[in-house]
């Protein structure tokens, strides 16, 4: 067996050695380099979906060179508006912005955007490790997480406010409670009534989450260089940092980056979970085990950088071993995926890996070469693009606007996007104000709606018994230790 | 040398003459309506689902079949599965024929059951035509539940019945699987996405689904082969559209009991037929409605199209063309009383008794 996966594993990396297989991974690179810089619309499941009709014309390895070269290193590079512009990145890249703005502001950009580029190489390299060593092995894990044990983890999610909220915990409830109150928006899934809609046909899936973190975020951030008339980099001079600063950090802190990558491929693995959760599970995770997180996440902690890019980009190893290993689609970008996959004539799945292992490999080997040449290309591009954290403010905050103004336009192409980005741009302006934390309203919002599904599928499926399953007691007593703890460092933080 | 100067002008001026006719256009036909223009399909729908491949599929021969060849570009509007974008695109969009849209077969069911958000008449929107029409659906239970044949089905209380949403089509066929062919109590179970219904029935977190016949067959093969899966029931649309793999299924119709009942299932047969329709807002100029009815009729049989379309969705196309289309949204069944018992199928609560 292991003979025949190293065969594999020998002739999935010969699928490579050819010329146009190469250039075909460095053109997807490229575009997924642009893609991570471009305004939010510009998603991968747009530019898979304008790939494809091409792509299965060309032979499997080409095309899959192609496919995987984009959409590896659309996270790796998904840092420049989080930190440069203070605009939350892509679903996966929403809580950069917590650390990763005010580090700019403090004339750390190159170092932000250095320790962002390592850890996303790092966790992606781990994403691809465990890809590579998990396929044979992965099933009963995928099995495991059924809808009660996901549940408890939403839960163990939502604990995390604690920590978001910072001083303020009343706050912090007051801004969660919101954010789950503007979950219910739409129509339920589960029975079908429509909620807060007033028989608008915009309110019908809930107000998006993507529009909502950009305007929390990226209208305050202009505004306040509007207000202070300085460019992201407020001291001028001398700048602190340096790319191979991140660098260092990010090598310093490596049980950071192996503990919140293997949270990434453990999202990227569970079905349903998604990008969405991922930044924010990992940033939680990170502020609530790393020393003087308290104190310093959110003020401009390299950790707080680490900690969600390496998650983020480790997920898409995880989500192959879905896509290969049970043909199951981890979001639209893999289900593209699988389409091409069929075009090909390959059926993703137990047979797959046993049929066309060497395939696998190639994916496995093209994740792995990508996110080094994205890497790569992150540290080349980052050292020109952090320059424009010295821009005035007389040219930033229009960039900032144009960019949170057609991230929300151009996602759905709807103008009623545009007057929900102004509401939340001013509402984000006072909370920040006031002191109610945004990103715990963000955490309410994103898992209010996963709380919900997974409390009631338990419920219909199996009564009040999954409360009584093995799994479920052990995530729920991890859960209320961690709860507990963070409740009383914060105590004795009080007194 | 010599040159003979009349005739050198003559040719010359002839020449000129000749240059000047052409450039007016004297003798030729105008030049068509769409050349050099950009026709833009707008998708109710997120990029790069099976309903996107659909229309991808489309884009090229479009360009082709269309006189004077114009860019065809696809934009998105998602939102309340269609509805967003048909409103648009009946009170939005300009009807010159330049803006065409294509939503999921829940245009026509969302308007019929009078479902909210829908601001446009479906009387009054152009039909162009749907590359896919016929389906299957097939009812299936995993082998592990021990449900083995219908009378155990029957038998069993408390069916799990796995969906995406409350009116989702497999969650409505769901609900006329198990409220046709008799089931105690069935519990429906949704909040799901199409793959993690599988994978919960695999997990044993629900028992049964309803699911597409090709679907089954092309992403789970396995199901069939290591017969991890029992087979119960299938909905043909149209009737009598047989699936070669699920020969000896009894067709969801041989289970009712009443003119009501089949009426039922001719309603939601209807409303499956329409597939994932092109349409033109009220108003359009008949010619350019013609010349596109046209271009899909020559898209949908040209071989190359159902090739790509194979290609890009798994599936064989099943088109359903321009006048067929216009034909089965005018003969849609509406009988409100039949309407009424369609909402107490598609809706939350449980389901009415028999």
């Amino acid at each position: 067996m292991e003979v025949s996966l190293f065969h594999a594993a020998l002739q999935g990396l010969l699928n490579l050695m050819q010329l146009k297989v190469f250039l075909a991974m460095l053109v997807g690179v490229s575009i997924g380099t642009f893609t991570a810089v471009a305004p939010q619309g510009m998603g991968m499941p747009l530019v898979y979906a304008i790939l494809l009709p091409v792509v299965i014309r060309w032979e499997p390895v080409t095309g899959i060179a192609l496919l995987i070269g984009a959409s590896s290193v659309s996270a790796i590079c998904a840092a420049y508006l989080p930190v440069l512009f203070g605009i939350p990145g892509g679903a996966g890249s929403q809580a950069t912005v917590l650390d990763g703005y005010p580090m700019g502001k403090r004339g750390e950009a190159r170092r932000a955007l250095g320790a962002s580029f390592m850890a996303g190489g790092m966790g992606a390299l781990i994403g691809t490790l465990t890809l590579a060593v998990a396929i044979p092995a992965a099933k009963p894990l995928i099995y495991l997480m059924g809808s009660p044990e996901l549940f408890v983890v939403m839960l163990w999610g939502l604990s995390m406010v604690a920590v978001l909220a910072g001083r303020r915990p009343i706050k912090g409830l007051i801004a969660a409670a919101f954010g789950l109150l503007l979950a219910t928006v739409g129509q339920q899934a589960q029975s079908g009534v429509m909620r807060f809609v007033f028989d608008q046909p915009y309110l019908l899936d809930g107000i998006p989450i993507s529009i909502i973190a950009l305007a929390l975020f990226g209208i305050p951030s202009a505004l306040d260089l509007a207000l202070t008339k300085l460019g992201v980099e407020q001291q001028a001079a001398p700048l602190k940092g340096s790319l191979l600063d991140g660098i260092k950090d990010t090598v310093r802190e490596w049980w950071l980056v192996v503990r919140c990558s293997f949270v990434g491929v453990w999202i990227g693995i569970v079905p349903g979970l998604g990008s969405q959760v991922v930044d924010w599970l990992a940033y939680g995770h990170a502020a609530q085990t790393c020393k003087g997180a308290r104190e310093t996440f959110g003020k401009g902690d390299v950790r707080g950088v680490i900690a969600p890019e390496s998650a983020n980009d480790a997920k898409d190893g995880g989500d192959l071993i879905t896509t290969l290993l049970l043909g199951f689609p981890q979001g639209v970008v893999t289900a593209l995926f699988i389409v091409a996959l069929l075009a090909w004539g390959f059926v993703p799945g137990p047979e797959m890996v046993k049929k066309n292992a060497d395939l696998i490999y190639s994916i496995i080997w093209i994740q792995g070469i990508s996110g080094i040449i994205g890497t790569l290309v992150g540290f080349v591009l980052a050292k020109q693009l952090a320059k424009l954290a010295e821009v005035r403010y007389t040219f930033m905050v229009p960039i900032i606007f144009i960019f949170v103004l057609m991230g929300a336009f151009s996602a759905n192409r709807d103008p009623v996007d545009l007057l929900v980005v102004v509401c939340f741009g001013i509402l984000g302006y006072f909370m920040r104000r006031f002191g109610y934390p945004r990103p715990a309203m963000i955490l309410g919002l994103v898992l209010g709606d996963l709380m919900e599904k997974y409390l009631y599928r338990s419920m219909a499926s199996y009564g009040f018994s999954w409360l009584t399953r093995p799994a479920v007691i052990v995530l729920l007593i991890l859960a209320t230790v961690s709860f507990v703890l963070t409740l009383r460092g914060r105590l004795k933080e009080a007194r | 040398m010599e040159i003979r100067r009349p005739r050198f002008v003559a040719a010359v001026t002839l020449g000129f003459a000749l240059i000047l006719l052409g450039k007016a256009g004297y003798g030729q036909q105008p030049s068509p309506f769409y050349q050099g223009k950009t026709l833009t399909i707008i998708q109710g729908r997120e990029p790069g689902g099976t309903g996107d491949m659909r229309v991808r599929a489309v884009l090229a021969f479009l360009k082709k079949y269309i006189p004077g060849q114009p860019n065809v570009v696809s934009e998105f509007m998602p939102g309340g599965g269609g509805r967003k974008a048909t409103n648009h695109i009946f009170r939005g969009a300009k009807p010159d024929g330049l803006t065409l849209g294509n939503v999921g077969a829940g245009l026509v069911a969302n308007a019929i059951l009078g479902q909210t958000g829908v601001q446009y008449d479906l009387d009054k929107l152009t039909y162009l035509g749907s590359p896919n029409s016929a389906s299957q659906y097939v009812f299936l239970s995993r082998r592990e539940a021990g449900l083995g044949s219908l009378e155990k089905l029957r038998a069993t209380p408390g069916v799990r019945i796995g969906a995406q949403t409350v009116g989702h089509d497999i969650y409505i066929n769901g609900r006329l699987f198990a409220y046709l062919i008799g089931l105690k109590d069935p519990k429906f179970v949704t909040g799901y996405s199409g793959p993690e219904v599988d994978l919960a029935l695999m997990r044993g977190e629900l028992d049964a689904r309803a699911n597409i016949a090709d679907t089954i067959v092309t992403r789970t093969p396995e199901w069939i082969e290591k017969g991890l899966i029992d087979f119960h029931a299938i909905l043909e649309i149209p009737r009598g559209e047989k699936h070669p793999r699920f020969l000896q299924l009894p067709e969801l119709e041989s289970f009712a009991k009443s003119d009501n009942e089949r009426k039922l299932l001719a309603m939601f047969r209807s409303f499956r037929l329409t597939g994932s329709p092109y349409i033109l807002p009220p108003g359009t100029p008949k010619e350019r409605v013609q010349i596109l009815q046209e271009a899909i009729r020559k898209t949908f049989k040209d071989p190359e199209f159902r090739k790509e379309f194979k290609k890009l969705t798994g599936d064989d196309p099943t088109p359903l063309m321009p006048e067929a289309h216009e034909k089965a949204v005018r003969e849609l069944p509406r009988d409100p009383e039949i309407v009424k018992f369609f909402k107490k199928i598609a809706g939350g609560d449980p389901l009415p008794p028999r």
